[in-house]
């Protein structure tokens, strides 16, 4: 991992709590995040050094993921071994308490068919007689469990469009903008310039929420950057002033949000990703997206 | 007074003559040695024999120190945030399953240990059952169609870097099972005394003295 921006180290921390749930699918395919934060003391912006300012552009951009709602389908070595253990553990387990009153109605029913029947020692014994038995039950739950439909695993069986949110649900998904830098446009994580007096953070939420087009409510984890990117302007455009440019990246979860299926989202795997980035931003990206 | 040492001298020097006479005895019939050194070991030799306090080895030992009776429980003192790490944090882990409940917890843990984070508790809360109604069309009358259990596990930790948490709250997000529910929240004095039962008769009396 990068190390931390020295800018970072004296910000004043801000304590949260978070709650996540993990609920079935919904409509937005999206797991709901809800933070709520407390702040020790209000965020104080550092006063402006004096002297020749850097010649680097600072950046803030955010790597906002849509963490998976289904888990993952298993290999078929995993199946195996999970099907493995299921039967070991069941061939090694006891009856629990509904088998055991299965067990014992079956017996009771096969005394009282029996020739030498006697009712009032069995009455005496159970003390009255159960209206509802267990095979019953069992019956009556089996019956519920036809009426019951499970939705289907995975939606996108026609293939869903790159941009769509619920796309692979077992997979974290990373978002991709297009945007214009220098001359060419290119695909990269969202990002806006860092003006004076405001933390890289809010940087980076601030080219979050100017997306066109788009309100995705994400929950950032912390102040510190994940990665950073430094690169040069060519030399047509290299002045005194602007060397080149550092983007520093923030980690982001996507709580809830809805976005038009326009062309400039891209919600990509790790895997695909090399297909849209240039390869020496890929390289630093790569290192702080995890493949979990 | 001098009769009782001639009878200590005499019974000194009848002990003495016992020893020789068993040291004479052992080195005569080998075919008993094992009496005559249980007769030694019984016997604790007297302040002047130059044998005496030849087993003594508690001397030697490390001073322990006196055992306490146990103490009543304190609490564990609250950390508090400071400008690089977090205070005493709770990772609540609550679900229907606790097959995975505790699991999940174990791996919280166990990632924890293996990150460097100090844990510095890790317990359960109490099971808290669910009665599910279910009211039927015709009639009025509800009745019980299942009882779920809901089991919560916590870890707490103590000093959790800044640098280091989100990448810590990613790996926990990813890798949380199916229908657990992860909730981290500053552990606080109420979440301490929560713990505790309630013990009426005591209430009563402090009611009473006040």
């Amino acid at each position: 991992m990068a190390a931390p921006c020295s800018r970072m180290a004296n910000r004043p921390l801000w304590r949260f709590i978070t709650n996540v749930r993990r609920t079935g699918l919904k409509h937005t395919g999206v797991r709901q995040i809800s933070l709520s934060s407390a702040c020790r003391a209000a965020t104080q912006t550092r006063s402006k050094t004096e002297g020749v300012p850097s010649p680097w552009k600072l950046y803030g951009a955010v790597c906002l993921q849509r963490l998976p709602v289904i888990s993952q389908e298993r290999n078929p070595i995993e199946d195996q071994f999970a099907e493995l253990m299921h039967q070991m553990e069941l061939e090694r387990s006891l009856l629990s308490d509904h088998e055991q009153r299965l067990l014992e109605d079956s017996e009771r029913m096969t005394r009282k068919q029996a020739d030498n029947y006697d009712s009032d020692e069995e009455e005496a014994d159970y003390g009255g007689q159960e209206t509802i038995t267990a095979q019953d039950q069992e019956d009556t739950w089996e019956q519920k469990l036809k009426h019951f439909q499970p939705a289907l695993r995975d939606r996108d069986v026609g293939g869903t469009p790159l941009g769509s949110v619920e796309r692979c649900l077992g997979d974290s998904l990373v978002l991709l903008v297009q945007q214009t830098v220098g001359k060419e446009t290119i695909w990269l994580l969202p990002q806006a310039q860092w003006e004076a007096g405001e933390t890289l953070r809010q940087t980076a939420e601030r080219g979050l929420s100017s997306l066109p087009e788009a309100d995705f409510k994400a929950t950032f984890l912390g102040n510190t950057p994940c990665g950073v990117y430094r690169y040069t302007f060519p030399k047509e455009v290299r002045t005194e002033r602007c060397v080149g440019a550092k983007v520093f990246f923030f980690k982001a979860f996507l709580s809830a949000g809805s976005a038009s299926q326009k062309e400039p989202f891209l919600w990509v795997k790790k895997t695909e990703l090399q297909r849209y980035l240039k390869p020496p931003y890929l390289e630093k990206v790569d290192r702080f997206i995890l493949n979990l | 007074m001098q009769w009782r040492k001639l009878r200590a001298s005499f019974a000194l020097h009848s002990r003495v003559l016992d020893q020789a006479g068993l040291l004479f005895r052992a080195s005569v019939s080998v075919q008993h040695p094992i009496q005559g050194s249980l007769a030694f070991s019984n016997e604790r030799q007297y302040r002047t024999m130059p044998t005496h306090g030849i087993g003594k080895y508690k001397h030697l030992l490390p001073k322990e120190a006196p055992k306490k009776k146990k103490e009543r429980q304190q609490m564990k003192q609250i950390k508090t945030a400071t400008d690089a790490e977090y205070g005493t944090l709770n990772v609540k882990v609550s679900g229907y399953d606790m097959i995975l409940v505790e699991h999940y917890s174990q791996y919280i843990h166990n990632l924890c240990n293996r990150l460097g984070v100090k844990v510095a508790e890790s317990y359960a809360l109490p099971t808290k059952s669910t009665e599910v109604m279910v009211m039927p069309e015709q009639g009025t009358k509800m009745y019980v169609d299942a009882i779920l259990k809901t089991h919560e596990r916590i870890v707490q930790l103590s000093q959790l870097n800044a640098t280091l948490c989100p990448t810590f709250m990613e790996v926990l997000l990813k890798n949380q099972p199916e229908g657990i529910q992860l909730s981290v929240k500053l552990h606080t004095e109420a979440d301490y005394q929560a713990r505790f039962k309630a013990r009426p008769e005591l209430e009563g009396l402090m009611a009473q003295m006040t």
